[in-house]
């Protein structure tokens, strides 16, 4: 096969030379990733769940904030396509110690780095990086902007058992306003046309209300709008998925909702609020889950929880996003 | 694609034919033979070795499609978005003697990486090579052991092949193409 | 004048052929001015023939412009902006005076800093005249009132903490009767903290889609409104008490100035250029104007279904406090200068270094560069239709120095085009464009989200006090 020599082909989808958000992926491109995760979902099957695509590459995971899971998922991911990892995890500390994000990235590049996975507490952080940067930068989560790996991970579940989410009801129940999960999710989604909803108490429902009322006409080109409401019942009625998010004890401390027990009695997914939903429809959660507060302990084990599933399918999506990006991008195609 | 026509339909049906008869005859039989295209164009290629055999040994051999995108080791020199097409092998490679199938045989990388795919999904008591052609310009030490037509060449011509499953009809090509001068 | 140095006395200056605005005399048109021997000897009023051809979109001829409102950060941050820098930035911008606020380190709070701050000033030869503020408590810190009597001796024209509010209400009514006795103006920045903790970027659509925190509206406009309520309660005591709320941004805020007005108190506001031109849509990428971003029914556009995404999201350079406000609060902030709720444009000119602004969006330092842009973004508001020259000038000029009280006699008081003066005047090729270059600002803070980008309106003299404050050395200065 003299494949370098086949002119490029016309249905080329992937054009991103970092991953930062969801929001610049084109429909087709998300259905590249798709594509793409089945056939790393095909080598996890394999005796040998191991591939050399990335020998060579060196994957360097930079994390600001503490995380193991999706850490874990990154660097099990990187592994199975044969990278060289290396794991940093920079305290938010050594901020205020002085090394900026500029320095470290700099530091980092200096190293060896050709592709960097980051997560920082901070929004838009990784925008700054992929500037400094001259390699790829994959967004591992950037305060409460975007997490677009979680988000493709989502879809792919969703799409594993319902096929196309085209007008399916997807429902996001929780603390959107903190959530980076919940941004990435209502790109992604709107994108797939799904009939999303969000619901949560006002106070952490906060400008998704504006964001959903400037949609309602229609939003960004290739988007369709979403609806935003505090009534459970209502979001929840025949609802295809339902899509928990973490509360966090440190909403009570900033004054936006009374305690954790009337959360849970109000908002909690519980096996009385699921029963107005689909009788298949399917359970979710980015994780960490407090069980007992945003989903119930007998809700969470389910037979239609796919809440362990997503997890399997977060090392096969990011697989397909370190393989794409790392063949990706234009720059890399001119000395061929 | 205009380029100079090299076999029509009725010289690769006659090729596979050959082929089919190649593999039985080395192997003194088919027991233990697994076909394995690799994608795109080896799987049909493997699908119709398989169904020519079929004709005149009355033998059903299994037939797998293996993707050796991940194991490419130009996968930055890769001028588009390489496209994942998928591995499917229907039987355990353990003890078989495995057919790689590919259209055209030219550096051998293509074939260095499919051998080692299938080495990660069990250990072949051997490993075969059949294309339906074979251009030279080897840049690895890998000669096929099945071939449906040798095809000198030079470095600026490409051989197309088409085939019905996936391109609607039969035939091999060679085009000259200019080469881009290369980026400073 | 091909050798004229800047600081020497402009010995001949004819301008011909241009069009003159004089918002003392309440006069534009075109005319002719000569400044011979630093002095304004004569403006000639064109007329008939003589006058064809010329119009407001040539050659202007302007008052030298007053800021009431400009960071110079000496002594403290010399690395952001020296004193000299920054004086030569204003002339940059055509302006031949400016105001420089206390957040300094230490803060002006005390004569000793004032005098630091003005020998900088004598030294950098320049002929911008340095104002200054005083800081109405001690250190900025909220608690005590600063030496307001030792600094008004020492010429503070009024008495702020900007860059935080007057937390404390009673320190805020105290302050207002303490200056007020002085006949000094309170400049207030007015913002609730309790709102605005941990605050990123405007409430809205463009905070919810970045993630970033909110920073309401309502901060902004709840800290006006007790502000307003508090310079009532203390007028009876002390008739001289003035307010004069800063960097307005909002709708809200500006409606309550409107109302207090209305009502007779004593209170004037100023709004600044990126509020009125820029919008929080920049943080997500967009660089249209403010006005381009309303529809036809004046709400705010939508910058994702526009496709007005162009520059990359979380610029550190549209950081600045208060926030960058939506397209309705950025026509408000303009029509308040129409119609006079505003008394004055102020660049709140921040200037930062590239290691305070290269950094995560929220660590990044507040403000924007911007003493050498305000007059290109108003330019761009008048070819826009948005904004009649003569009030962009009023708002540059005879507005702010209303604001100060400024006195017949002080040096600079008129703001006019007024003959026998000394000559305090800005010339501007109007029809004329200019990229905004790190190299092409004089001051030290290159933190603006116009770099790379062009505006309307070079600059090409600057005269203050009789003396060549700025000349453009590429452009040609017309005249001798």
């Amino acid at each position: 096969m003299n494949a370098s020599r086949i002119p490029t082909p016309p249905d080329v989808a992937w054009q991103q030379k970092h991953l930062l958000d969801v929001d610049v992926l084109s429909l087709a491109e998300i259905q590249l990733v798709m594509r793409t995760t089945d056939a790393m979902k095909e080598v996890l099957a394999r005796p040998i769940s191991k591939v050399p695509a990335l020998r060579g590459t060196n994957v360097t995971i930079l994390f600001y904030e503490a995380s193991t899971r999706t850490r874990v998922s990154f660097e099990v991911a990187a592994k199975n396509l044969s990278a060289d990892v290396v794991n940093i995890a920079a305290s938010s500390s050594s901020v205020t110690k002085g090394e900026s994000l500029v320095d470290t990235i700099r530091t980092v590049e200096a190293l060896g780095a050709d592709m960097i996975v980051m997560r920082h507490g901070t929004s838009g952080a990784p925008y700054l990086a992929a500037e400094v940067f001259s390699g790829s930068i994959l967004n591992g989560g950037d305060g409460w902007h975007a997490h677009p790996s979680q988000a493709l991970l989502d879809l792919y579940t969703m799409r594993a058992h319902l096929g196309d989410v085209r007008g399916k009801k997807v429902v996001i129940l929780g603390d959107v306003l903190h959530s980076r999960v919940a941004r990435s999710n209502v790109w992604s989604l709107t994108a797939a046309g799904a009939d999303l909803w969000i619901c949560g108490p006002t106070t952490i429902l906060r400008g998704f209300d504006t964001w959903a009322g400037r949609w309602a006409s229609g939003g960004a080109p290739g988007h369709v709008g979403f609806t935003v409401t505090s009534d459970v019942g209502a979001a929840l009625r025949d609802a295809d998925v339902v899509m928990a998010l973490r509360l966090q004890r440190e909403r009570m401390d900033a004054g936006l909702l009374p305690s954790l027990r009337e959360y849970a009695a109000r908002f909690g997914l519980t096996r009385e609020r699921l029963a107005v939903a689909k009788p298949a429809a399917l359970v979710m959660h980015p994780g960490p889950m407090n069980e007992g507060v945003e989903i119930a302990p007998d809700v969470a084990v389910l037979d239609r929880s796919v809440i362990t599933e997503q997890v399997t399918n977060g090392v096969a999506v990011r697989m397909a996003l370190l393989y794409l990006l790392a063949g990706g991008h234009p720059e890399a195609v001119t000395n061929a | 694609m205009d380029g100079r026509q090299i076999m029509t339909a009725d010289e690769i049906r006659r090729a596979i034919i050959r082929i089919s008869h190649e593999l039985v005859e080395k192997q003194a039989g088919t027991d233990g033979l697994v076909l394995v295209g690799i994608q795109r164009r080896g799987v049909p290629l493997a699908h119709r070795i398989a169904a020519a055999v079929e004709e005149h040994e009355g033998v059903t051999l299994p037939v797998g499609a293996l993707d050796i995108t991940f194991y490419r080791d130009d996968l930055s020199l890769i001028a588009h978005q390489p496209v994942v097409k998928g591995t499917q092998l229907p039987v355990d490679l353990n003890g078989r003697t495995v057919v790689l199938v590919d259209d055209v045989l030219y550096t051998g990388r293509t074939i260095r990486a499919a051998m080692d795919a299938l080495v990660d999904f069990g250990r072949p008591r051997a490993i075969r090579l059949a294309v339906l052609v074979d251009r030279g310009h080897r840049e690895l030490p890998i000669r096929a052991d099945h071939v449906g037509k040798n095809v000198p060449t030079s470095s600026d011509e490409v051989v197309e092949v088409a085939l019905v499953e996936i391109d609607g009809e039969d035939a091999v090509r060679i085009e000259r193409v200019d080469v881009p001068a290369p980026t400073a | 004048m091909p050798d004229l140095r800047v600081g020497k006395m402009v010995p001949l200056l004819e301008i011909s052929r241009a069009w003159l605005v004089d918002p003392v005399g309440e006069r534009e048109g075109p005319g002719e001015v000569v400044v011979r021997d630093g002095i304004l000897e004569a403006v000639t009023w064109l007329q008939g023939a003589e006058a064809d051809g010329i119009g407001p979109d040539g050659v202007l001829v302007l008052p030298g412009f007053l800021d009431i409102h400009v960071h110079l950060r000496e002594p403290g941050n010399e690395d952001a902006e020296t004193v000299a820098s920054g004086l030569a930035a204003a002339a940059h911008g055509g302006f031949t005076t400016v105001c420089a606020m206390p957040n300094t380190t230490p803060a002006a709070d005390e004569p000793g800093v004032f005098a630091r701050v003005a020998g900088a000033a004598a030294t950098s030869g320049s002929p911008v005249e340095l104002l200054l503020h005083g800081a109405i408590t001690v250190g900025r810190g909220g608690e005590r009132l600063a030496a307001l009597g030792e600094l008004a001796d020492a010429g503070a024209v009024g008495f702020s903490d900007d860059g935080s509010p007057v937390k404390s209400a009673i320190i805020l009514r105290n302050a207002l009767l303490y200056a007020g006795m002085l006949g000094l103006p309170i400049v207030e920045h007015a913002e609730d903290v309790t709102l605005t903790a941990g605050a990123e970027a405007n409430e809205g659509l463009v905070a919810t889609i970045l993630g970033l925190k909110g920073w309401p509206a309502a901060a902004e406009i709840s800290a006006v409104e007790r502000a307003i309520a508090i310079l009532d309660s203390v007028r009876a005591d002390a008739p001289g008490a003035r307010l004069h709320l800063t960097h307005l941004s909002t709708a809200g805020a500006l409606d309550a100035v409107r109302r207090a007005k209305a009502a007779g108190l004593p209170v004037t506001c100023d709004v600044t250029p990126h509020h009125l031109g820029f919008t929080d849509e920049w943080v997500a990428g967009a660089r249209r104007w403010a006005w381009e971003a309303l529809d036809g029914a004046g709400t705010a556009r939508d910058p994702w279904a526009d496709g007005a995404l162009v520059a990359r999201p979380y610029a550190t350079a549209c950081r600045v406090n208060p926030p960058l406000r939506g397209a309705v609060d950025a026509a408000a902030c303009l029509a308040s200068l129409i119609d006079g709720t505003a008394d004055a444009v102020v660049t709140d000119h921040a200037p930062h270094t590239a290691v305070d602004k290269e950094t995560e969006f929220g660590l990044a330092a507040h403000g924007i560069s911007g003493v050498e842009l305000a007059f290109g973004v108003l330019l761009a508001a008048v070819a826009a239709g948005r904004l009649p020259l003569a009030r962009a000038v009023a708002a540059l000029t005879v507005g702010p120095a209303a604001v100060l009280g400024a006195r017949p006699g002080r040096r600079g008081a008129a703001r006019g085009l007024v003959e026998g003066e000394p000559a305090d005047l800005v010339v501007v090729d109007a029809g004329d464009r200019w990229r905004v270059t790190a190299d092409a600002l004089a001051s030290r803070g290159k933190n603006t989200p116009l770099l790379g980008r062009e505006l309307p309106g070079r600059v090409l003299l600057t005269v203050a006090q009789g003396r060549l404050a700025y000349r453009d050395v590429a452009g040609d200065a017309s005249g001798s």
